[in-house]
C-alpha cells in the first residue's frame, strides 16, 4: 500500500491544507464528545468575540448506541472527524472543499460528487444549520453546514462548518470494505505496520459491552445532575462568570445522557426532558460567554 | 416592423446558487414566474412569453419579447363640479397649480366636471428592472433558508451570481444582500462542476445550448427525458424494466445537471432479503432505483443517475465506489434482518409498553390491546374469525421497536408481516399486519384481505377516537395526525365491504375503550365522518344531492352502512322515473307548506283524527303510519330499498287527491292545525328514509 493514503497521512494533509487556508491548527477537546461540533472552538468560537474565526482539528467522537462489539465493518462507537470551522463563510468555500480531496488523493474530476440536501440540527446544542451531506459515488464522504443557530442564539456572520468521517473517507480511499483493515500508518504489515483493527479492535469490544451491560446506571445519574449543578453554580455566580469550565460540564453530562440512552434507561417521555436539560446548560454557557447571560 | 423589434427585446434572469434541495427547485421556477410577472404587470411593462428552468444550481428565466419602455402613465385628477363657485374653481388651479387652460370638462355619471390629466413619461425597462430584481429576491418564499457570510438576505442556500441580460447587454445594476453587501448583475454564469468555467453569455438565444454545451442541461424536463431514454436503452435490450418511481425520479432530476445512467449489480448473497428491505435501503440512502424482469421479479442489480460525463474508466470507477457502498449499507440491513429473526414478538410487545402512542393517550402496548378488544367486535361483520383479528391487533406494532423498522421507518407493517410468517403466525395474520397501514390515501389500494382491510380500519378509527378524546381534532388546513386521511380510509373499507354497521356502532366501542362518554366528542366525531362519507359517495356516484338527502336523514347514525350504500344506488336509479319525479313534486309541495309555516313549539305533532272531514285526509294518514312501522323494518333491510321507493311512488295518488280534495289553509283554526299536522307527520315519516327536498328535479 502506497503511503500517501494511509490513515495518519489523510489526517496531516487535510491538517497542512487547512493551515494554508489561515486556519489555527488546534488538538482534539480532551473530553468525550459526540461530534467535533461540541468542542468549545466551534460552539463558542462562532459567537464571538472575534467575527473572524478559522479553526481546523480532529476531534474523536463517541457514540455509545452505535457499538457493534467489533463485529459490524461500518460502524463503531468511536471515531474521529476533521472538523474545519470558517467564519464567515467564504464565498469559495464549496471549492476549497474539492480542493482539499484533491490534497488526499481523491480528484474529485474522476467521481461523481454531489451535494444533497442534509439540514443540521443538534437538539442538545439548541444549534442548527443548513447544507449538504457530500457524497463521492454514493458514498457520504462528508458534511457540510452553515451555522445558523448555536445555543439558540443567531450565528453573525454565518460560520461554515466542514466535517470529514475520517474512516468513511479513507476506507472510500483505501478501496478498503472493513473498518478494521484500514491501513493506520502506511508501513508493511511484515515490518510492523498496524491497521485500524491492530489499534482499535479491542477498544470496540469493550466499550460496546461497557456501554451496552455494565456501565452503573445509578452511577452515570448521578454523575449527570453533578454536572448540570456544577454548570449551574458556575453560572450562578454572576460576580465570576465561568463560561467555559460552565460548557466543559455541559459537554460531560451530554455523553453522560448518551451513554445512559445507550444503556435503554431513558424512557421516551424522560428522553425529552434530558435533552431539554442539556440544552438549557449549553445555552447558558453560550450566553455566558458572550456576556449577555444577566440580559 | 423595424419600429416592432426596436421596442421590444428579450431577457434573461439567471440566479446561480450553490446546491439548492432537489425538492425545492420545480417550486421556485413557478414562484420565479409568478412574482415577475406580477411586478411587471404592475409596472405596464408588456411581454410575450415566458420560459424558465430550475435544476441545483442554476435558476433562470427567459422572457420573450418584452417592452422596452414602460407605457406612458395618465394620472387623471378631478377638479369642483363644472358649475361650482368661483372660489372652488380657483381654490382647484392654485393647489395644483394650473392655469384654467390646463383642464378639461368631463362629463361623468355625477354630472360635468373639471379635470386635470397628467402624462408621466414612462421609464425604460433597464431602468426599472433593477427594482424589479429586489422585489422579487425580497418576495420569494423558501420552504427553508439561510444567511450566509455576512447577509441580511436569506436564499435556500447562498446566491453568488446573478445574470440580467436585456437584448444581449448586461443591465446596469445591483441587488443589496446585506449591510453594504451588493451582487452586481453579471453576463456570465458557470459551466458543470466537472469543468468549472465561467461561460460568458453573449446572445440570449444560445443561453440554453451554450449551458448544455458545458454539461448543464437547463430544462428539467430535458433531464427527464434523458433519464427515462437512457434507462430504457439499457433495460430493454436485456429485457428488464425499471419499478416505476415517480417521487423518485423527481428527486434524481434535482441533484443531477448532466444525467449519467449507470447499473452497479447487488451481491447474490442479499438477495434473499425481503424485496421491500432491499428496495428500500436502496432508495432512502442512495437513491437508487429497482430493476425487475418481465415477469416483475427483482434483479439482482439497480440503476442510479451519476451527475457526470459518459466516460468509460471514471463510470466504471463511480459504478464499483457505488457497489461498495450498497454492500455496507445491506450488510447493515441483513445485520439488523438476523437480529430481528431472532428476537420475538413478545419481547418487542414488551418493549412497546415504553413507547408512547401520544400523550395521554397512553403506550403503543395499550393500543394494541383496545385494537385487540375492538377487533373481536368487528370481526363477524368482516367475516373473519374473532380470534384471528385479535392475535393480528396484538401483534401489529411490534415492528414499530424491531430494528430494522428504527432504520427505515416506512418498512413499518411491511416487516411485521414477515417476521409473523417467519414465525410461524396464522398466514392471514402475517398478510394483515403487511397490510395493515393501506390505504394511505385516497388513490392508494385498499388491504387485499378481510383480515387486513378489518386491523386497518381498527388501527384508524383507534387513532382518530382517541385524538378527538382528547380535543386534537383537525382545524382549518392544521391536521397534523392526518385525521383526515385516517377517517377517509376508514370511509373507504366501510364502503368497500358494505358493512352492516351504523356510525354509532362504528364509534362506541372505541370511545368505550378510551372510557369517554362525552356526547359532543361523539357528535363531533360522528360529523367529522359524515363529511368523509359525502366526499367518498359524491366522488363515486356523481350525485351529490342524492348523497346528501341520504346522509341528512334524521336517524342516519343508526342506519348501517351497507344500507346508506344501497339507498343512495337505489334513489340514483329511480330519480330517471317519471312516477319518482311526480312524487318528489309531491313531496318538496308538502315541503313548502311546511316551510312557510311557522310551527311553534305548543303545537302538538299529534294528529286528530276525528276532526278529519274527508277519507283523503285518513288515506294520508295511514300512508304515514304504514310508512313510519316500515322504515324500522323494512327501511333497514338491504333488499328493501327498492320496495321502500316503491311504496312512496304509490302515494303519488292519495297525496294527488289529498291536494285536490282538501284545503289545508281551512277557516277552522282546529281543521287548520290537524291538516298541517297530517303533512308534518308524513313528511317526518318519509324524511327517516332521505330528505327527499334536497335532490335536484
Amino acid at each position: 500500500m502506497c503511503v500517501s493514503n494511509s490513515f495518519q497521512k489523510i489526517i496531516t494533509s487535510l491538517q497542512s491544507f487547512w493551515i494554508d487556508q489561515g486556519c489555527v491548527l488546534l488538538q482534539p477537546y480532551d473530553l468525550e464528545v459526540g461530534a467535533g461540533t461540541f468542542h468549545p472552538a466551534t460552539v463558542l468560537r462562532v459567537l464571538g468575540p472575534d467575527p473572524i474565526w478559522k479553526a481546523a482539528y480532529v476531534q474523536p467522537c463517541r457514540r455509545p448506541t452505535d457499538g457493534r462489539y467489533g463485529e459490524n465493518p461500518n460502524r463503531l462507537q468511536h471515531y474521529y472527524q476533521f472538523q474545519v470551522i470558517i467564519q464567515p463563510s467564504p464565498e469559495d468555500i464549496q471549492n476549497l472543499y474539492l480542493e482539499s480531496l484533491k490534497f488526499i488523493g481523491l480528484n474529485p474530476k474522476d467521481h461523481d460528487i454531489r451535494f444533497v440536501e442534509d439540514d443540521w440540527e443538534s437538539p442538545t446544542l439548541g444549534a442548527s444549520g443548513l447544507g449538504w451531506e457530500i457524497w463521492c459515488d454514493g458514498m457520504e464522504i462528508s458534511q457540510f453546514t452553515y451555522f445558523q443557530q448555536v445555543g439558540g442564539i443567531e450565528v453573525k456572520p454565518v460560520a461554515s462548518e466542514i466535517t470529514y468521517g475520517l474512516e468513511r473517507l479513507a476506507m472510500f480511499i483505501q478501496k478498503i470494505e472493513n473498518v478494521y483493515d484500514l491501513d493506520w500508518d502506511g508501513i508493511d504489515k511484515k515490518k510492523g505496520g498496524k491497521t485500524y483493527g491492530d489499534i482499535f479492535l479491542q477498544q470496540e469490544k469493550e466499550f460496546s459491552k461497557y456501554n451496552f451491560e455494565k456501565s452503573q446506571t445509578s452511577f452515570l445519574f448521578k454523575q449527570f445532575n453533578d454536572a448540570e449543578t456544577e454548570c449551574k453554580n458556575l453560572l450562578d455566580d454572576k460576580k465570576n462568570l465561568l463560561a467555559l469550565p460552565a460548557y466543559h460540564q455541559c459537554i460531560k453530562a451530554s455523553h453522560i445522557f448518551n451513554l445512559l440512552d445507550a444503556r435503554g434507561v431513558i424512557s421516551v417521555s424522560e428522553r425529552q426532558s434530558y435533552i431539554l436539560r442539556v440544552r438549557n446548560m449549553a445555552r447558558s454557557s453560550c450566553l455566558a460567554w458572550m456576556g449577555k447571560l444577566n440580559e | 416592423m423595424n419600429n416592432m423589434e426596436k421596442s421590444r427585446g428579450n431577457l434573461l434572469l439567471e440566479f446561480f446558487s450553490e446546491e439548492i434541495p432537489a425538492r425545492m427547485q420545480l417550486n421556485s421556477e413557478i414562484q420565479l414566474q409568478n412574482l415577475f410577472s406580477k411586478s411587471l404587470k404592475q409596472r405596464d411593462i408588456a411581454f410575450e412569453s415566458f420560459k424558465t428552468f430550475s435544476g441545483p444550481r442554476h435558476l433562470s428565466i427567459l422572457i420573450k419579447s418584452i417592452e422596452l419602455e414602460q407605457k406612458d402613465q395618465e394620472i387623471e385628477k378631478r377638479g369642483p363640479r363644472f358649475d361650482a363657485n368661483q372660489k372652488a374653481i380657483d381654490g382647484f388651479l392654485k393647489s395644483n397649480q394650473l392655469k384654467i387652460y390646463e383642464t378639461v370638462i368631463k362629463e361623468t355619471n355625477n354630472g360635468k366636471f373639471y379635470f386635470h390629466s397628467q402624462k408621466i413619461k414612462g421609464q425604460k425597462t433597464y431602468e426599472i428592472l433593477p427594482d424589479i430584481i429586489n422585489e422579487i429576491i425580497n418576495g420569494f418564499v423558501w420552504p427553508k433558508s439561510q444567511r450566509w457570510a455576512n447577509t441580511d438576505l436569506k436564499w435556500a442556500r447562498p446566491l453568488r451570481n446573478i445574470v440580467l441580460l436585456l437584448n444581449d447587454d448586461v443591465v446596469k445594476g445591483k441587488v443589496e444582500i446585506g449591510k453594504n453587501l451588493f451582487l452586481s448583475f453579471t453576463n456570465f454564469t458557470f459551466s458543470h462542476r466537472y469543468s468549472d468555467q465561467k461561460i460568458v453569455i453573449n446572445k440570449i438565444e444560445n443561453y440554453e445550448q451554450l449551458l448544455e454545451e458545458n454539461f448543464v442541461i437547463l430544462d428539467r424536463n430535458k433531464r427527464l427525458d434523458k433519464i427515462i431514454n437512457d434507462a430504457s436503452y439499457l433495460l430493454d435490450k436485456e429485457k428488464l424494466k425499471l419499478v416505476n418511481d415517480k417521487s423518485l425520479l423527481e428527486e434524481v432530476v434535482g441533484l443531477v445537471e448532466y444525467p449519467n445512467i449507470l447499473i452497479g449489480s447487488i451481491r447474490k448473497e442479499f438477495m434473499k432479503l425481503p424485496r421491500e428491505v432491499l428496495s428500500t435501503a436502496m432508495r432512502v440512502h442512495q437513491k437508487y432505483f429497482s430493476i425487475t424482469d418481465k415477469k416483475n421479479y427483482l434483479e439482482s442489480k439497480f440503476l442510479f443517475v451519476a451527475n457526470s460525463i459518459k466516460e468509460k474508466d471514471r463510470d466504471f470507477r463511480v459504478v464499483e465506489g457505488n457497489e461498495r457502498v450498497l454492500k455496507a449499507r445491506l450488510s447493515d440491513a441483513s445485520y439488523f434482518f438476523e437480529n430481528d429473526i431472532s428476537n420475538t414478538f413478545e419481547n418487542w410487545n414488551e418493549k412497546l409498553k415504553h413507547v408512547l402512542f401520544y400523550e395521554s393517550l397512553g403506550s403503543l402496548h395499550d393500543k394494541i390491546i383496545r385494537m385487540a378488544n375492538i377487533s373481536k367486535i368487528f370481526a363477524k361483520e368482516f367475516g373473519v374469525k374473532s380470534e384471528l383479528a385479535k392475535q393480528a391487533a396484538i401483534l401489529s406494532k411490534a415492528d414499530l421497536v424491531s430494528e430494522m423498522v428504527m432504520e427505515f421507518p416506512e418498512l413499518q407493517g411491511i416487516m411485521g408481516g414477515y417476521y409473523a410468517k417467519i414465525k410461524n403466525e396464522h398466514e392471514e395474520v402475517a398478510k394483515a399486519i403487511f397490510e395493515h397501514y393501506k390505504p394511505k390515501g385516497v388513490s392508494d389500494d385498499l388491504p387485499e384481505t378481510k383480515l387486513g382491510s378489518l386491523l386497518s380500519m381498527v388501527d384508524k378509527i383507534d387513532t382518530l377516537v382517541g385524538f378527538f378524546s382528547i380535543g386534537k381534532k383537525p382545524t382549518g388546513s392544521k391536521d397534523p395526525f392526518a385525521l383526515r386521511r385516517n377517517s377517509l380510509s376508514i370511509v373507504q373499507i366501510l364502503i368497500n365491504f358494505k358493512l352492516n354497521l351504523s356510525l354509532n356502532e362504528l364509534l362506541e366501542p372505541s370511545l368505550k375503550e378510551y372510557g369517554c362518554s362525552s356526547q359532543s366528542i361523539k357528535h363531533n366525531l360522528i360529523d367529522f365522518m359524515i363529511d368523509k362519507l359525502k366526499y367518498v359517495f359524491s366522488n363515486k356516484s356523481n350525485r351529490m344531492d342524492v348523497v346528501n338527502s341520504v346522509l341528512n336523514t334524521i336517524i342516519f347514525n343508526d342506519i348501517p352502512m351497507k344500507i346508506i350504500s344501497i339507498r343512495i344506488d337505489s334513489i340514483i336509479k329511480f330519480t330517471k322515473r317519471n312516477d319518482f319525479k311526480i312524487f318528489l313534486a309531491n313531496f318538496k309541495r308538502i315541503n313548502n307548506i311546511l316551510k312557510n309555516e311557522k310551527f311553534s313549539n305548543d303545537v302538538v305533532l299529534k294528529v286528530n283524527t276525528k276532526v278529519f272531514e274527508t277519507i283523503e285526509e285518513q288515506n294520508i294518514n295511514n300512508l304515514s303510519n304504514t310508512f313510519l312501522k316500515r322504515i324500522n323494518k323494512e327501511g333497514i333491510c338491504e333488499k328493501s330499498q327498492d320496495i321502500m321507493i316503491n311504496y312512496l311512488i304509490k302515494m303519488n295518488e292519495p297525496i294527488s287527491l289529498f291536494f285536490d280534495e282538501v284545503k289545508v289553509n281551512h277557516n277552522d283554526y282546529n281543521i287548520r292545525i290537524n291538516r298541517l299536522n297530517l303533512l308534518k307527520n308524513l313528511h317526518n315519516s318519509i324524511s327517516k328514509f332521505s330528505r327527499f327536498e334536497l335532490i335536484q328535479d
